[in-house]
Order: C-alpha cells, then sequence, then structure tokens
C-alpha cells in the first residue's frame, strides 16, 4: 500500500526499525488469516460463476478471462494481446498441468551419495574430517544437503572452522558451496561455474586453478557469475577472477578476489570484500554497507563505480590497513596467489594503490555508534537518529 | 513525494477561522488565510502513498499526491496544471467539498490526514493571483451545438468539457443569476459569489453561452431545445425537498431550507428583496430541523440575521467524538461528531428527536411539539420510535426544513422530455451517461440523486464525454466515472 519500505517510515509501523513508528502496529494474526479467507471466498466465487470446480480444470482456460475491461483501458489503446491469450487446440494426450511429480535427483546428488556417508563422524560426533574427491560439472549445489544436515544437528552456529575440510579436483557445477554453514571448508582446484558460495552462511570457500595450469590465474575467470550471492557470513579466496555481480547483497562474507566484472557489491549491506585485479563497471550500485577495498593501480576506477551511495577514500585508517592485510595473508594461505605475496612484499608502496568504497550512510551510522558507544549513550537511539539525517 | 519525513516531523494545521464575533455580524468568508509556507509544510506531509487511498475517496480521481509534493517543492505552476487536469473549479471544492479525500487518506489510519481540501484552494488562489487561470477558447470548432439545462456545478463542468471538445454550448438557468445551488443555496460566508462570479466571466469568454431566466419546459419549450441542439444534458439538480407531513405543517413560519437561503443570498447580492418577502430570523425562536449540511448553512444564516434562540434537530443519534473502527473504520467516510462554522458560533445541538406536530396563533407558527426517538431495525431497514414519556414542547417561531431531497421536479422539462426515471424517481441513464431519449443525456443531482458537489463535477465531466462520444463518434474528453 505504502511502497516506502525502504525508507524506514511506513506510517503504520510494519516495515520500519523506527520505534516510534513501530508503535504504531496494531496488526494481529488474525487480520492475516481474515485476509486470506476472503481471497479463497472471493476465488470460489469467481469459480462457481464460471461453473469450475477445481483450479485444475482452470488452468489454461484463456477463453475464460474477461480480458475487455483491461484491453479497453485507455492505457492499453492500440494493444493487440490474442498472442498471449491464443489457446493452442490440443488433443488429451497433451498435458498443460502438471500431471507427474517432479524429480530433482536429489538422491543422486553428490551431497547424498558421497558426503554425507563420508561425513557422518563430523556430523554426529564433531570430529574432524579431510576428504579429497574430483568434482564435474554435473554436481550442482556441492556441499548445500550436507550443510543443511549440519545446521540440523548443530544448530545455526555450525561447528569449530575446518572441522569438514573437502579437496574438490576438477569443474564444479552451478551453486558450488550455497549456504554452507561454519564448520566447513571446501577448496576446488580447477574452477566454478555461476553462483559460487551463494548465500554462503558462515563456511570457507577457496578456489584456485589446478596446479598444473599454464595460464596466468589473475588474468582468466575462476568463478563465473553472481558468486557469493546474498551471502550472511563465512570467507572465501578466489585465486583467479570472478564474472559479474560479484557479492551482490552480500550482508556479511569476508572475501578476496583477483578481478571481478560488472555490478560489483551491488547493493551490498554488510561483509567486506578486497579486489586485487581488474573492475568491471557499476561497482558498488545501491551499496549501503559492509566496506570494500579495490586495487586501482591505474587510477580510474572512480569511473568504473557508481557514486550514487558510497564515497571513495584512501586506505590509511589503521583498522582498515589491518584488515586488508591479514585478509591478503590468509588469500595467500589457502591458495598461494603471488599477486597477493607480491601486493604484501612492496605494501609500503601497494597501500597508496588501494581504494576503499564506503557507504556513506552506513560511515554515517558507524560514527553514530561509535560516538554512542563513547559517551554511554543508546546505541539503537543513536542508529535510528542517524538514519533519518 | 512531500518530504519523506513530514508526516513524522509536522502536525496537522488548518487555517484558522475569525473570531465568532466578529463574523457573525458579517457575511464574508470565516476562514483567514493560510500562509503558503505553512501550506508547504501541510503539502510536505502527504507520504506519496503506492496506493493512494485518496484517490479512492474522490470521485473526481484528482492527483492529490502529485500536487502536495509539487506546493511542497514550490512548483506551483505545474501544480495548477495537475489539479485543473481532473477539476474544473478547485477553487469551489477547495471550500464547499467535505473533503471525502481526507477521510480515506493513509495517514488518517493513525494519524490526522493531510490538509488536502486546503492545499486545493490554496494552489488554485495561488494561480489565480498569478494570472494563470486564462479563458481557454477551444482550437477547433465542431460546429455542433449543446444546451445544458441548469448551471450548478455538474451543469457548468459538462459545459466547459464540451466546450474544450470544440462544442458551442448554450448553458440554461431559470434563475436570474449562474450558479445553481452554488449562487443561491451556499451561504456567503462558506463561499463568497465573487469567486463563482470569476470563473464563470473566464467560461463566457471562452464562448459558452449562458441564458438566465430561461426555464426549460416553462418559458423555454422542450421543442426549441430539441429543434436547436445536436445534444441536451439535463443537469438541474435535485430540487425536490423532502416535506414533513404532520399537523400543523401549513402554519406560517415554517420554510423549506432552500427556500430560505435563497433569499437570504439575494440580499447579499444586493438584490432588493421587500421585507414582505423575506424570511427573516431576526428577533425569533428558531428550529432547524436536520442536522446536515443545509442545516448547517441555515445555522450560520440564523447567527447572522440575529435570531433569539436556535436549535438544530438532528433524528439521528448524536455520533462519537472519533471514528468506532469497529462499524466504521478507514477509509470509509468519518461518521463522526463535527463542529462546523455555524456550530461554532452557537446555537442548541438536539439528537435522536423527532417533531410530532407544530402548533400556533392566528395562522403562525409558535410552538414546535416533539420526542425523543430511538432508532429500530428491521430487517435491513433502519426506522426511529418515540420514546413514551418524552414529549415536550418548545416556542419556535421560524422552522427551518433542512431534511434533504427526493429527487428532481418531474413536472415541466422532465415530463414534457419523456425520460425515463429510475425507482428512486432520478432520471434513467445508460453507460453512455444518456437518458432513455437519443441524444438527451443527465448528469449530476438530477440522475444521481442529492449528492457533493464534487460528484457533481465528476458527473458533468463523464456526461460531456458521453456527448462528445455521441456527437462525433469518438472522444478525447476523460470520464472520472464509469
Amino acid at each position: 500500500m505504502m511502497r516506502v519500505c525502504h525508507l524506514n517510515t511506513c506510517p503504520v509501523g510494519i516495515a520500519t526499525q523506527d520505534p516510534k513508528l513501530r508503535a504504531k502496529f496494531t496488526g494481529k494474526p488474525e487480520f492475516v488469516e481474515a485476509f486470506f479467507r476472503f481471497v479463497a471466498e472471493e476465488v470460489r466465487e469467481h469459480m462457481a460463476q464460471l461453473g469450475v470446480r477445481t483450479m485444475d480444470e482452470l488452468i489454461g482456460r484463456s477463453d475464460l478471462l474477461d480480458v475487455r475491461p483491461a484491453v479497453d483501458h485507455w492505457k492499453a489503446r492500440g494493444l493487440d494481446f490474442s498472442a498471449i491469450l491464443y489457446r493452442p487446440q490440443v488433443g488429451p494426450e497433451v498435458a498443460i498441468r502438471r500431471v507427474v511429480e517432479q524429480d530433482h535427483g536429489l538422491d543422486k546428488s553428490l551431497d547424498m551419495t558421497t558426503l554425507l556417508p563420508l561425513c557422518r563422524e563430523a556430523l554426529e560426533r564433531r570430529e574432524p574430517v579431510d576428504i579429497r574427491l574430483p568434482i564435474r560439472n554435473v554436481n550442482r549445489t556441492v556441499g548445500t544437503i550436507l550443510g543443511s544436515e549440519l545446521t540440523r544437528r548443530h544448530g545455526p552456529d555450525g561447528l569449530p572452522d575446518d572441522t569438514i575440510r573437502i579437496h574438490f579436483t576438477g569443474s564444479a557445477g552451478q551453486s558450488f558451496g550455497a549456504f554452507v554453514p561454519r564448520g566447513i571448508t571446501l577448496t576446488l582446484e580447477g574452477d566454478a561455474n555461476d553462483y559460487v558460495g551463494k548465500g554462503l552462511s558462515g563456511g570457507k570457500l577457496v578456489v584456485y586453478p589446478p596446479r598444473e595450469a599454464t595460464f596466468v590465474a589473475e588474468e582468466n575467470i575462476l568463478v563465473g557469475n553472481v558468486v557469493l550471492y546474498g551471502a550472511t557470513g563465512g570467507e572465501a579466496y578466489f585465486r583467479g577472477v570472478a564474472g559479474e555481480r560479484f557479492a551482490v547483497r552480500n550482508s556479511g562474507a569476508l572475501a578476496v578476489v583477483e578481478g571481478v566484472g560488472d555490478h560489483g557489491c551491488e547493493y551490498m549491506t554488510g561483509g567486506r570484500v578486497v579486489v586485487i585485479g581488474q573492475s568491471g563497471r557499476n561497482f558498488a550500485a545501491g551499496m549501503s554497507g559492509g566496506i570494500a577495498y579495490v586495487l586501482d593501480p591505474t587510477g580510474d576506477f572512480k569511473r568504473r563505480c557508481n557514486p550514487g551511495m558510497v564515497d571513495l577514500e584512501p586506505l590509511v585508517d589503521p583498522e582498515d590497513v589491518l584488515l586488508v592485510k591479514d585478509l591478503l595473508s590468509r588469500h595467500i594461505r589457502y591458495t598461494q596467489s603471488p599477486v597477493a605475496a607480491r601486493l604484501l612484499v612492496s605494501w609500503e608502496e601497494t597501500q597508496g594503490s588501494f581504494v576503499k568504497i564506503m557507504p556513506r550512510d552506513y560511515k554515517r551510522v558507524l560514527q553514530a555508534i561509535k560516538k554512542a558507544e563513547e559517551s554511554g549513550l543508546s546505541v539503537d537511539e543513536a542508529v535510528m537518529a542517524s538514519a533519518h539525517n | 513525494m512531500g518530504k519523506i519525513t513530514g508526516f513524522i516531523e509536522f502536525k496537522r494545521e488548518a487555517p484558522k477561522r475569525r473570531p465568532v464575533a466578529e463574523r457573525v455580524h458579517d457575511w464574508q468568508e470565516v476562514y483567514l488565510p493560510f500562509e503558503a509556507d505553512k501550506l508547504q509544510k501541510q503539502g510536505a506531509r502527504c507520504m506519496d502513498c503506492g496506493i493512494p487511498f485518496c484517490h479512492q475517496g474522490c470521485p473526481l480521481g484528482n492527483l492529490i499526491p502529485d500536487w502536495n509534493d509539487l506546493v511542497y517543492r514550490d512548483r506551483w505552476r505545474e501544480a495548477i496544471d495537475r489539479l485543473h487536469a481532473t477539476n474544473n473549479f478547485p477553487e469551489w471544492t477547495g471550500r464547499l467539498c467535505p473533503a471525502p479525500c481526507e477521510g480515506s487518506c493513509v495517514l488518517g489510519i493513525n494519524d490526522d490526514p493531510v490538509t488536502i481540501k486546503q492545499v486545493e484552494v490554496g494552489i488554485i488562489e495561488h494561480a489565480f493571483d498569478e494570472g494563470w487561470v486564462t479563458a481557454e477558447s477551444p482550437a477547433i470548432r465542431t460546429g455542433k451545438k449543446v444546451a445544458v439545462v441548469g448551471s450548478g456545478p455538474a451543469g457548468l463542468a459538462a459545459a466547459e468539457q464540451l466546450n474544450r471538445a470544440g462544442h458551442l454550448g448554450t448553458v440554461f438557468e431559470k434563475a436570474d443569476r449562474v450558479g445553481g445551488l452554488l449562487r443561491y443555496g451556499i451561504p456567503e460566508f462558506k463561499m463568497e459569489k465573487r469567486f463563482l462570479t470569476r470563473r464563470l466571466a473566464l467560461m463566457e469568454a471562452s464562448g459558452i453561452l449562458f441564458k438566465t431566466g430561461a426555464e426549460v419546459g416553462v418559458t423555454v419549450p422542450v421543442r426549441t431545445l430539441r429543434d436547436e441542439f445536436d445534444a441536451i444534458v439535463l443537469a438541474g439538480g435535485a430540487e425536490w425537498p423532502r416535506n414533513l407531513q404532520i399537523p400543523g405543517r401549513e402554519l406560517g413560519g415554517i420554510h423549506f431550507a432552500m427556500d430560505y437561503l435563497t433569499l437570504q443570498n439575494r440580499r447579499c447580492e444586493g438584490d432588493p428583496v421587500p421585507n414582505a418577502d423575506f424570511i427573516t430570523a431576526e428577533g425569533k425562536h428558531v428550529v432547524i430541523i436536520g442536522g446536515g449540511d443545509t442545516g448547517a448553512d441555515c445555522l450560520g444564516t440564523v447567527h447572522r440575521q440575529g435570531a433569539r434562540s436556535v436549535t438544530q434537530f438532528e433524528i439521528l443519534p448524536r455520533p462519537p467524538a472519533e471514528r468506532d473502527v469497529g462499524s466504521n473504520p478507514w477509509p470509509l467516510w468519518p461518521n463522526i461528531f463535527r463542529v462546523s462554522s455555524a456550530h461554532e458560533e452557537g446555537g442548541a445541538r438536539e439528537y435522536s428527536i423527532n417533531t410530532t406536530h407544530f402548533s400556533g396563533e392566528a395562522g403562525r407558527v409558535t410552538t414546535l411539539h416533539a420526542a425523543r426517538v430511538e432508532m429500530v431495525r428491521e430487517g435491513g431497514r433502519v426506522g426511529f420510535k418515540d420514546i413514551l414519556g418524552t414529549e415536550h414542547a418548545m416556542e419556535a417561531e421560524l422552522v427551518l426544513l433542512a431534511m434533504g431531497f427526493l429527487g428532481p421536479r418531474r413536472e415541466g422539462l422532465l415530463t414534457d422530455l419523456g425520460v425515463k426515471l429510475t425507482e428512486r424517481g432520478n432520471v434513467w441513464r445508460d453507460a453512455s451517461w444518456m437518458t432513455s431519449v437519443p441524444g438527451v443525456f443527465a448528469a449530476g443531482d438530477m440522475q444521481r440523486g442529492q449528492s457533493l458537489i464534487v460528484w457533481a463535477i465528476a458527473e458533468g465531466r463523464s456526461a460531456a464525454r458521453g456527448v462528445d462520444l455521441y456527437l462525433m463518434g469518438k472522444s478525447d474528453l476523460p470520464a472520472p466515472l464509469s
């Protein structure tokens, strides 16, 4: 109704963090129940008018649609909907709705056939396991069912880091390491498709090219598009370049990557991202939180960054420097990256080549929190006050 | 979208009324001017809702969030263009409309709604001050002639829309001045007639013809209209007042509200109405029967004429101070106890009361006999029953009947044309606003029954589109109603 859910000004206290506005919330669960009852009743009335008893009978019946009011609307003048509303004449042998159960083949997945049995001791007795396995691109969402099983047994905090260590060799299919929780470390020697670490929830992902590869890792795509989409926690180290939309909607994961495509860190709200190679255009669009550190030796990153919500700052704050150096050290440890090693060796020179991408609102809130903590005031109130400035 | 946090920062503020002691001695409007910067803050309170419920409150489809925002941003020229896009006469609605838009304003769920009506009148007066409101003559004349019968808001809206489409409109008005209820029904203190006259001058300059003293079906034969015009729009209003058929009704001093208000409005216009023909409340005990807006118009007029006492009767119970969210939830029109300017000026308000009969001396009413009533529901109908033992009498030398209207007057125009009527006695019309007689259309109270000025304008606009379609086979005129 309001469509201001993103502005913190919901006047009936639903989509807002402002305690004053939240106090106006008067909703009750019964209202939702009543709403759906009314919807169902209205649907039944329409169906009764049409002489139809079940939803199945309605599927595909575009002939039952009363399209005149929509087609005659002045905004739709001149539009021809006949192709969209066309109803093919087919015999009963052609199904127009679901008639067989879908089979996602989950029981044949690598997780079900291999990972769960191999990790049983870790899942049941929290004992460390270390596994080496080949992987192919038909293996999708590897580690996700394992992760869900771990969470189901040990809760959202997972297990101690690196309890389950799996080393894969080959090309991973889509969504490698999606949603894996703390306690799981997946290392991939090879490359991966799109969605690596989607929704990463505390686990650790390491990807580097085969040791025998002759190409230059930092000049080649290692992981596909939309890597770390919506990640909420965990770490990821990529010894190579990622595709488009790296770490979009990341809200808590730490990541090091040696180059990204377009729209990096778009809509990011938390976490830290270090890019030690080329970045594509529209970096940080809609980025409202978290911090990115991008290597910019040629000084032209500014042109490819979307400045709508972020400021570009030099890397000088000792806390930031410490963090970047720490992440680079870990990147070296996990991937043996010579790029990161060179940067650390000549840190005096490279520090000046880093740009810190800082969301303006995030900075204001961080400062408000810091100030409130120093003066012993309520952090919540300070955040709320700063949000409306 | 106004100011994002405007509704949190600013409280609702409406213009103040002039002091009662001052205003009851004159006929000028009761509201003081409202400063532009204050108005901008009120515009800033608009939340630009994804689904603006004010739109469903306003029959005109006024683009309310758009111009609230433009006022906040000091972009008045665009604001008047957006306002005029849906409303021909915002200077009238901004003064006279009870503002159902505000009743359905989303902010009204848990706060005071945006002062939409005030923003509306602020925009149009700003535009007049700047000289932005000018006569608009159509670029092309179609050669078609349309007669509009009745010059109230419905007829005037239809006439202006038809003129924009290039048709030559002639407005027939039975009274001596144009404006219908706006002219002789609405008291000066609610809207000074100069605002009516100002707009009418522009309409005349844009090519619309007005014929006053022309009562179609009486002084102008219906046949003449049929012969000389390509189409006719009936916008004669709902002039048939509800009567109170009880013993003593025939006594002198008992009048319909509209007869009473008309005479005072004539004097305000400067007409020499002799005392013998005038109805005055001066020095009298007055009872107004009917608790609605017309009753309040009578009340304000009675105060200004200097009555000894005045009491307003309403048969319904007194509404609550705040809306009852159970039976009367947002976004319904809030049924609450309202204090209009006339109520603020004095007089008693009696609820749940029914007049049983009148008695008098020498043919004139002196006493009104009343009883308390309770509301009884039989099936879906609401009725009233006198409560035994509550009968009482009160002095009444002037009684004004403001009990609503039953529909259009039938004799003359409607009977001569032979248009079909609805069960309620209003003029029947089809989806294109045409009556049962081809080429004859109907708009406003005449087909809807008594209603608000915004409905009248919306009706006039919609009927104009029907006429345009009938004459030309196509129309670019907008129709707010279907």
